[in-house]
């Protein structure tokens, strides 16, 4: 993901080596506060002879520590070309970290700003010109959650096999990512099973007198004669085969499986051990579970194209439900009229209860709510805390989420709501009155002291540690997941500075520690005064206005200069002065999510037009899910050559 | 006759272009315990992961060789010592940032069997290298069902956010079948059991097993020639995605072969795991159970067990232990967190002498399933509070089928690479290779 910080001369971006993360944040401040020194730099006149001082020794005339060579960039251009390391480079002389601390030379503060304000004006424009490209998202693998919605949808049963099949691996933040989803022979071999089980639960539900499964009335005209049983079989497979492929079926291809149908079964006269084979073979098949969009020139990352209607549709489906698409879709798609209708099918689409699948899915994990299920608070401590309890926090933070996905609210609501969802167990948590039963209902809050999700006890207990809050967590969230920038890790073989708990006191004043060590503050003070913003929420979220006996104090001042008392404070200044981050930070994930794959330099464009968008409507979530699904890499796609 | 003349003869054997292959671990077994006729007992291989690093001062023991003292934190194994190796001194110097900044755990977590540096990245270009284990498994493949198996106690994925950078799969993953694709693990002890006896087992009517193996195999025939007609239209990264489907459909098509030519049986007395326990201890020691009977069953010869991810943040109230591991890491020498991590480490050890005693307790010809097996215990992090990559904690259990001598303390020097200790044990294997990671020899002094 973008995962960068505000330093002193700018923008510092954090990435590794081999993969560039682009910020794309606040590029017009950036420019701002760069215009004098950096902005009107020259690369020959300013920054090369820095690189000849400081640098070449190492990593110039003939000399490359670490395989890296200098002296191959003699233009701007050259830069640009190898804007990959130069992201790195200037990552590393902004944090200090090059020239290596002990090196008799090093650059002063004044060398060190221009050359890293330099290049991140210089990439900028670079990125800001670059030709446009919708880049490449590798072929994805159903995950778990997709693989149970998409039996679900097929076969009307309710299969999970999320305690059966290997976790899937993460990227960014999300676990839909094409290039993690990895396939082995365990999962191979759960393909199989599942297939296997699957099969015989759907041929197996008891056939009662009457109308006939979910199933048969999907696939088959009921009652079923024997004389048209040939024709009535090969109507389900094309049906059965359409769905699950999610595209047209060839003929032959109807064929092929017809045959295997009958080879795999001795007997070959019941017709339900020739379904069941149908259904095994589908579902073990890569064209299930993957989900192909096939190119002409596949090796050539020039050959950009326009996806087809059913490959737009099952990104469309994927991104909203989760799942794969419905008749209507395949039915649009056939006809070719699915972009004509774009807008209302996404309407239609947000509107199913299949949609609670983003819901779940992106919040789960843009906001870390899944993160639930491991964070384990001290029983003794907090006996209050139950897994039940839990689960009604996590329901609050979805119900909060999809209100404003599907009433089409304004995005920074999630982070103002004065009013929220709660049931009997959480409202005694709040300490609201009147709310009976564990019924969820809406309510208005009085007040603004749990106002949006940084009010959820779901959030302000998943940057708790177990017997105590975490005001570095809550910190790093907010960065992380509100604002979108994520401070970088500590260096490497320094500590990260975890409280100490014997120290007496407030965890204020433990945490004044950080500001005592120069590396430690100059990230701390971001996350720090942040963090110390919610102790007025103990590590389950309940309301307190004391901490080891003595009063919270929860006001303070960001890094940006920005003063408040305590959190409403703090969340309104979220959703006024720093909304533009917010909203970029949202609409970033959420273009992440839908896409599978990591963001690049060259989705800064798409990702600013998105956000003009939302701008021009008020900030509503309709906007956000819209400006994805037009955006040019959502819409079409590229080749990609051999690295 | 040591190891490396076993070795010298084999390859001379091969050297010599002879028509008749000696088998590998015939190769690999000296004189003595050919003589008392062990040769039909294979040698096995096991890695356990323990995370965070460990407190050192109570982990190292006193003293070199066969009388070294043992330590506080190792003092469950003392009844198990005459079978056991402490091994001092070795490194994991691919973990270390060495120019990719933060990341230690993943990168610990990444390294411990593959002694690789991992590509830092969130996603894209996941880079690695394979994993000691997977060396053996693919020089094993078809001797026994599963060429090799990977467990896990960590079952609940986190939102997708990993150590600095890093994408979660270096996280979760130990072992790695080449540079790109991890191997997942296993994390449900019944799903282990029912993987390791998914063809049925010997009871299992015949008829119907050979039914349900038939319809595999068509469906697996069925997968193979859909994945082959699109081989042809994919651009350079999806083709590896199919590729690792082609060899996922491969696999099991030899296991389904395997399964049909010989089903196996359940030892007596065995009971069936009933799911995922919620106790970490009764978990763990499922696993452990699940280890033994894989190896007992000669299901597979070649195990990996993630006890806990690096970076894990689990508390230990069995032990007391409220706060989580990984804060309680970094420790910076405060007296209580000191004495927490070291109940960890202790329980940790305690945990892992349960498998060691159930290696033990099943015999295998004059001697016992630990006698012929290998199994590393350790980490790849030394110093949690300074996330150092030296000085690991590495133990050693079992006999290695008379090619390791136990019962001793080996101090080797500083930054003596953890993979060198891999060519070897790949060596008693009989499954050797050059070199592994940042390997730059055998390590000598096991025999």
């Amino acid at each position: 993901m973008f995962e960068y910080r505000e330093g002193e001369g700018g923008l510092v971006l954090r990435m590794d080596w081999y993969r560039i993360i682009f910020c794309f944040l606040m590029a017009g401040s950036v420019a701002a506060t760069e215009a004098t020194g950096p902005a009107e730099a020259s690369f020959t006149k300013d920054i090369l002879p820095i690189l000849e001082d400081h640098c070449y020794a190492c990593h110039g005339d003939g000399e490359q520590k670490g395989g890296l060579a200098l002296d191959g960039f003699q233009t701007e251009k050259d830069v640009h070309h190898g804007y990959k390391i130069w992201e790195q480079i200037r990552k590393l002389v902004a944090a200090g970290e090059m020239p290596p601390e002990g090196r008799k030379k090093r650059p002063n503060g004044e060398e060190r700003d221009l050359l890293t304000g330099w290049a991140r004006h210089s990439l900028d424009d670079f990125y800001r010109t670059a030709p446009p490209d919708p880049g490449r998202v590798t072929v994805r693998r159903l995950n778990r959650n997709e693989y149970n919605n998409v039996v679900r949808d097929l076969l009307f049963v309710d299969f999970r096999p999320d305690n059966d099949f290997p976790a899937d691996d993460t990227g960014y933040g999300f676990d839909n990512i094409g290039d993690v989803l990895s396939m082995s022979p365990l999962l191979m071999e759960k393909y199989l099973d599942a297939a296997e089980a699957i099969a015989q639960t759907v041929v197996e539900i008891p056939q009662k007198p009457g109308p006939g499964t979910a199933f048969q009335k999907a696939y088959f005209k009921l009652p079923l004669a024997k004389d048209t049983e040939e024709a009535a079989f090969k109507g389900f497979v094309a049906k059965f085969m359409r769905r699950a492929y999610r595209r047209e079926i060839r003929a032959e291809e109807i064929d092929r499986m017809m045959a295997v149908s009958k080879a795999a079964v001795d007997e070959a006269t019941s017709i339900h051990a020739r379904v069941q084979v149908v259904i095994q073979a589908v579902l073990v098949s890569p064209h299930f579970l993957f989900r192909w969009e096939l190119d002409g020139a596949p090796s050539n990352p020039k050959a950009i194209r326009r996806l087809n209607e059913y490959e737009l549709a099952s990104r469309l489906a994927f991104f909203i439900w989760s799942s794969g698409p419905d008749d209507r879709l395949l039915d649009l798609a056939a006809k070719g009229t699915l972009r004509k209708q774009l807008e209302a099918e996404v309407r239609r689409m947000l509107a199913d209860p299949k949609a609670e699948a983003l819901v779940r899915n992106f919040s789960g994990q843009w906001l870390q709510l899944r993160d639930l299920d491991i964070v384990r608070p001290d029983k003794n401590l907090f006996p209050a805390y139950t897994t039940e309890l839990r689960d009604y926090m996590r329901q609050e933070t979805e119900m909060l989420f999809a209100d404003v996905l599907r009433g089409n609210r304004p995005l920074t609501e999630l982070l103002t709501a004065r009013y929220s969802f709660v049931n009997e167990p959480l409202a005694a948590l709040y300490g609201l009155p009147n709310v009976q039963g564990k019924a969820f209902r809406k309510v208005t809050l009085e007040g603004d002291v749990r106002a949006g999700v940084l009010g959820h006890a779901s959030v302000l207990t998943l940057t708790s540690d177990p017997n105590r809050t975490s005001p570095v967590k809550r910190g790093k969230y907010v960065l992380d997941n509100i604002l979108g920038t994520p401070p970088p890790p500590p260096p490497p073989n320094v500590p990260e500075l975890e409280e100490t708990g014997e120290i007496k006191g407030t965890m204020r004043e433990q945490m004044a520690k950080h500001s005592t060590n120069a590396v430690c503050a100059s990230c701390h003070k971001k996350m720090d005064p942040i963090g110390f913003a919610f102790e007025n929420f103990d590590a389950i979220g309940r309301y307190r206005t004391d901490d080891n006996g003595a009063p919270v104090d929860a006001g303070g001042q960001l890094d940006s200069g920005e003063s408040f008392k305590n959190a409403a404070e703090l969340r309104v200044i979220f959703a006024t002065k720093k909304s533009d981050l917010f909203i970029r930070c949202v609409t970033e994930k959420m273009l992440t999510f839908a896409l599978g794959r990591g963001l690049e330099y060259y989705d800064k464009r798409p990702v600013d037009k998105i956000i003009d968008r939302l701008e021009g409507n008020d900030g509503k979530s309709f906007h956000l899910v819209m400006g994805i699904v037009e955006s040019l890499p959502f819409d079409m796609k590229r080749g990609e050559a051999a690295p | 006759m040591g190891i490396m003349n076993q070795l010298s003869r084999r390859t001379f054997l091969r050297g010599a272009g002879t028509a008749i292959a000696l088998p590998a671990l015939e190769a690999m077994i000296p004189g003595k315990a050919l003589a008392a006729g062990n040769v039909k007992f294979p040698t096995r291989m096991a890695f356990v992961y323990i995370p965070n690093g460990v407190i050192q001062k109570d982990w190292n023991v006193k003293g070199e060789g066969p009388g070294y003292r043992m330590s506080r934190t190792l003092q469950p194994l003392e009844k198990h010592r005459e079978d056991l190796l402490v091994l001092s001194g070795l490194a994991h110097e691919k973990a270390e940032a060495n120019g990719d900044g933060a990341g230690d755990h993943a990168r610990a977590n990444a390294t411990f069997l593959t002694a690789c540096q991992a590509r830092k990245t969130s996603g894209a270009d996941i880079r690695l290298g394979v994993s000691v284990d997977q060396v053996a498994a693919k020089q094993l493949a078809g001797k026994t069902r599963l060429p090799s198996l990977e467990l896990s106690s960590e079952g609940v994925r986190l939102s997708g956010r990993c150590d600095s950078g890093y994408s979660c799969a270096y996280q979760f993953n130990l072992a790695w079948k080449n540079e790109t694709t991890p191997v997942p693990p296993e994390s449900n002890p019944k799903a282990v059991f029912d993987r390791l006896f998914a063809g049925g087992t010997a009871k299992e009517a015949s008829q119907e097993r050979k039914r349900r193996m038939a319809l595999r195999k068509s469906i697996l025939d069925f997968a193979m020639d859909d994945a082959k007609q699109l081989e042809k239209r994919l651009g350079y990264t999806d083709k590896r995605k199919l590729g690792e489907y082609l060899e996922s459909v491969r696999e099991m098509e030899r296991r389904v072969e395997a399964m049909e030519a010989s089903p196996v049986d359940l030892p007596r007395g065995f009971s069936v795991p009933a799911g995922k326990p919620n106790d970490y201890g009764e978990h763990v020691r499922l696993m452990a159970d699940m280890m033994a009977l894989a190896f007992q069953t000669d299901s597979t010869r070649v195990i990996s067990y993630l006890m806990a991810h690096d970076g894990s943040n689990r508390s230990y109230p069995v032990v007391g232990v409220k706060s989580g591991h990984h804060s309680l890491s970094h420790h910076r020498d405060n007296a209580d967190k000191v004495e927490s991590l070291a109940k960890i480490d202790r329980y940790h050890v305690t945990l892992f002498a349960h498998l060691v005693e159930r290696l033990k307790s099943i015999p295998e010809g004059e001697g016992s399933l630990l006698d012929h097996s290998m199994v590393v215990y350790g980490g790849a992090i030394g110093d949690g509070n300074r996330h150092t990559h030296y000085n690991l904690p590495v133990l050693m259990a079992g006999k290695g089928n008379g090619a390791i001598k136990s019962g001793r303390h080996l101090v080797y020097p500083k930054m003596t690479p953890m993979a060198n200790l891999f060519l070897s044990m790949l060596d008693v294997m009989g499954t050797p290779t050059d070199q592994l990671g940042d390997s730059t020899g055998r390590l000598k002094g096991l025999a």
